[in-house]
């Protein structure tokens, strides 16, 4: 079943006489349980991609539905209503509010929501022991690591069970031991609870953990790999060779 | 791109940010010009030589000064800190410090004679303005016609041209201390700003709010009999002072974290978006900024208890003038007051007289006195008291049986020190007999004038039995020169400028005893209506700087939290949502200051207003509502500014 589906998305920068295309016609779709890479040159509207997905920007041309639901003629009122019922952010840098306890960010979404206390507790306890971030959640985010940081950021993601995740980048800060716990957690929890995930990243390492990994060159869709039933090594390799091509840059892992 | 594009760049951009900045500036140079400009104006000689107001307008002058130079000093300091990104970028592609500086100064310079200039036109437009207000508050008939005055300009430019000599000192010294990389780091102050309340928080927190409470009641005992000598009211006095302003540093460095973490504590870390925004913001701000808030604080309170006392004196003129001359003249003096009798009747003004015997009389009031008496009769000495004795005959609807008196006109300051009972014991005392009395009631009206009652004292109304008795016994040490009282009513209250005129051309009112009710009226406006305008227009200067002063601040924390809206806009709060968290944030952040404030004027004016006046609610309730509406102003731009904030973030 497609969670996210979207087709022929179009966005440009600037205005009329100054117009940069970024997108230029990007079909995409995404099943429940998913866990999608976005990979591409550095310029070639990967977060521009991401944000128009999520909702946080607004397509210039196409239209983009999440379970079923069109989004991109929604209000901005409704759209930030909407953003808060289905959707979770990890951000690249870990988009923490320094003034509040880790408990307290990751509790964030679930005020809106209007879920009792009680319940809110458990849900913390149960993310935050899986994401191994329980024993912190009275520090604030200056007293914790980056990697720490970063799994904060995504417990907060999950918290309220949204239908989908963005993360952009969400490696990005990390050293590669951090970066492979963190998404060694991702893939847990996309397994576990079967919850979707859409990633933007640069990292090859990265990409391998997911699923599928979308190529953008040109701001068009450039080709896909399906990791299939191959081992993570195997499609590792795919990606880099991909990755060759794509960017006319080999990468020496 | 060279220096002078730079420059340009940068003013381009500042004076968006800046306005308010700009707006200050010139509102400090035009209040400051205007206010030497009345200085020097002959216009306003007739207001200052009634009054000796020269002086006051000069101190008022210095303080002023002083209110801006702080002021401007302050902004520039919150100024530069936001700027020290900027300027570690200069020196990173390559340019001196000197040069740096040189930027700095120049842009400044630009913007701050700019300001100058806009600022003293703005200022000599609105002289004639504050002139005519002057005139009105000081009851003075005269064309509000003012000349621009050099001497006025050039005292403002060196002024202005000395605070911004300062300023460059300080941004030279700013950026002298500073190196690349704590420039860059002079924005990421919230590392130290987070840190865990500790015990002795809590207990500096209490503590403030038990000092604060101190010397609120220290401050209703003051004048109430319990500080007997000159040196404990002086004592007590600092006591109070010392008490309420460390008490309100601790509330703010303690108290106010110290709440808020407690509410927020309960909450489990499961908080609303209005709590994000609003508690946990402020609990570690107002800490790193008590220093600041109890100066605004103390000196809010100050203003606002200054201009209460004025207004309250201002407003009671009439009541107090009545209370002192119960009818439009008195004459002591029975020459003086046949003189004009008959200047009165050739002038065809139609009037009423009053005539009563006033006797001079010892009482032993120990049995209705609440206080202490030794702070009023000075220690060791409680001899009895001398009050005037009238006889209910020779009063209007006033009758009381040979065993009781009513006391009349007795005025708040001696209620206050006395605490004179309504009903109790006393006994009045004539060379060979003495009368006991029951004490049946106070009056505020008077029905004698002042100079027959010594102090403040109020006036004693008894039977005309007993007040034969005492007429016929008098003490002949203790009567005044006249034993009678003789008040004048004219018929048409219009006829009072002429009847004064008369009052004042056959140099009655030269001598004791002799006193025009409007005269005194109009004496008492013109001293407290100067003194208002003084104190108004420091206390507004000061009104606005400090406003200001939050306002900035909220800028700065304002930007600083911006990635903080980014991050709760993608988490789908709505620009309503975070709004309503910022007003509510807004609502502590100027509300609590304002709140302390006022508390503390009351208590301030409570304690000694009735040295000043007869009414203390409206008068003090109207200025603290002007002042409340007035200071809103900027948390209204606070919350707009933050409005446009939010909108960017995302
Ligand atoms: N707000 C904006 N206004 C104008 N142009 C923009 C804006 N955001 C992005 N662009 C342009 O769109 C293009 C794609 O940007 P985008 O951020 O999506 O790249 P990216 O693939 O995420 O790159 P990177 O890997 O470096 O993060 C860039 O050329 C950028 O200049
Ligand atoms: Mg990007």
């Amino acid at each position: 079943m497609a969670i996210l589906e979207a087709n022929q998305i179009h966005k440009s920068f600037g205005n009329k006489f100054n117009k940069q295309e970024v997108l230029k016609g990007i079909d995409i779709r995404v099943d429940k349980g998913e866990f999608v890479s976005i990979m591409g040159a550095s310029g070639s509207g990967k977060t521009t991609l991401l944000n128009v997905l999520s909702s946080i920007d607004k397509v210039s041309l196409g239209s983009i539905k999440i379970e079923g639901k069109e989004f991109t003629g929604m209000k901005e009122k409704e759209l930030a209503e909407f953003r808060k019922h289905h959707l979770g952010f990890i951000f690249q840098e870990y988009n923490l509010l320094d003034t509040l306890t880790v408990k307290e960010n990751v509790l964030l979404p679930l005020s809106i929501k209007k879920v009792s206390k009680k319940d809110a507790n458990q849900r913390f306890q149960k993310i935050a022991t899986e994401l191994g971030i329980y024993e912190l959640k009275d520090k604030y985010p200056n007293q914790i690591s980056g990697g720490q940081k970063q799994r904060t950021s995504a417990a907060r993601a999950f918290i309220h069970d949204p239908s989908i995740i963005f993360a952009d980048e969400p490696t990005g800060a990390l050293d590669s031991k951090s970066a492979s716990d963190l998404l060694n957690k991702l893939s847990e929890l996309n397994l576990k609870i079967d919850s979707t995930i859409i990633m933007v990243t640069h990292d090859p390492v990265a990409a391998s953990y997911c699923s599928r990994v979308v190529f953008i060159k040109d701001g068009q869709i450039y080709t896909q790999l399906n990791k299939g039933e191959q081992s993570r090594q195997a499609f590792f390799n795919d990606i880099i060779k991909t990755q060759g091509v794509l960017g006319g840059v080999q990468n020496e892992h | 791109m060279n220096i002078n594009y730079l420059i340009y760049r940068n003013l381009k951009k500042n004076i968006k940010n800046y306005y308010l900045y700009v707006f200050a500036l010139i509102f400090s140079v035009g209040l400051y010009f205007a206010f030497v400009t009345l200085q020097y104006d002959p216009a306003t000689d007739e207001a200052k030589g009634s009054v000796k107001g020269a002086a006051a307008l000069g101190a008022a002058s210095v303080l002023l000064v002083a209110i801006v130079a702080i002021f401007l000093l302050y902004a520039n300091t919150i100024f530069i800190k936001r700027r020290s990104k900027e300027i570690g970028l200069f020196q990173l592609i390559g340019l001196t410090k000197g040069k740096i500086f040189r930027i700095l100064s120049a842009e400044n310079l630009i913007l701050y004679f700019g300001s100058m200039v806009i600022g003293i036109f703005a200022g000599f437009a609105a002289s004639r303005l504050i002139l005519m207000i002057l005139f009105k508050v000081i009851g003075v008939d005269a064309e509000a016609a003012l000349s621009f005055s050099t001497e006025a300009l050039i005292q403002t430019v060196i002024v202005f041209a000395v605070i911004y000599v300062l300023i460059m000192i300080m941004n030279y010294t700013f950026i002298q201390r500073q190196s690349i990389l704590s420039l860059f780091r002079a924005v990421s102050t919230t590392e130290n700003q987070i840190k865990k309340m500790s015990f002795l928080e809590m207990l500096f927190g209490l503590l403030g709010i038990g000092l604060i409470l101190l010397g609120y009641y220290v401050s209703t005992k003051l004048f109430s009999g319990d500080f007997t000598s000159m040196n404990e009211l002086f004592m007590a006095m600092i006591l109070i002072l010392g008490s309420v302003i460390i008490g309100t540093y601790l509330f703010y460095k303690g108290s106010v974290s110290f709440i808020f973490n407690a509410i927020r504590k309960s909450k489990g870390g499961y908080l609303s978006v209005n709590e994000v925004l609003s508690l946990s913001s402020i609990m570690f701000r107002m800490k790193s900024n008590a220093l600041l808030l109890t100066i605004i604080t103390t000196v809010s309170a100050l203003a606002i208890g200054l201009l209460s006392l004025s207004y309250i004196s201002y407003y009671s003129a009439e009541k107090s003038a009545r209370q002192s001359v119960p009818n439009h003249f008195t004459v002591a003096n029975s020459n003086d007051l046949a003189a004009y009798i008959q200047a009165l009747t050739d002038e065809n003004i139609e009037f009423k007289q009053t005539k009563r015997d006033v006797i001079q009389v010892n009482a032993d009031l120990s049995q209705v006195i609440g206080a202490n008496l030794e702070v009023v009769s000075g220690p060791g000495e409680q001899q009895p008291m001398v009050i005037p004795v009238i006889s209910d005959e020779s009063v209007e609807g006033i009758d009381v049986s040979p065993e009781e008196t009513l006391f009349t006109g007795s005025s708040d300051a001696i209620q206050q020190f006395m605490s004179i009972q309504a009903t109790g014991d006393i006994e009045l005392t004539s060379p060979n007999q003495q009368i006991k009395q029951q004490l049946i009631g106070l009056e505020k009206d008077s029905y004698v004038s002042y100079y027959f009652a010594s102090g403040g004292l109020p006036a004693a109304i008894v039977d005309h039995t007993v007040f034969d008795k005492l007429a016929q016994d008098l003490d002949p040490k203790i009567q005044k020169e006249t034993n009678v009282y003789y008040g004048i009513d004219l018929v048409d209250p219009i006829a009072i400028d002429q009847a004064n005129q008369i009052f004042k051309d056959l140099g009655i009112s030269e001598s004791t005893g002799n006193l025009s009710q409007s005269e005194l009226i109009m004496n008492q406006k013109s001293n407290m209506g100067l003194m208002m305008f003084i104190v108004g227009f420091l206390g507004l200067t000061f009104l606005i700087t400090s406003g200001c002063i939050l306002y900035f601040k909220q800028m700065d924390e304002g930007e600083e939290e911006k990635a903080n809206y980014t991050i709760l806009r993608k988490l789908g709060f709505t620009q309503g949502n975070l709004l309503k968290g910022i007003q509510m944030k807004q609502l502590f952040n100027f509300g609590i200051p304002l709140i302390v404030g006022l508390f503390h004027s009351y208590f301030a004016v409570k304690s000694g207003w009735f040295f000043f006046g007869t009414e203390l609610w409206l008068p003090m309730v109207m200025v603290m509502l002007l002042y409340t509406a007035l200071y809103s102003i900027f948390g209204l731009l606070s919350v707009l500014f933050y409005k446009r904030i939010i909108k960017e973030a995302l």
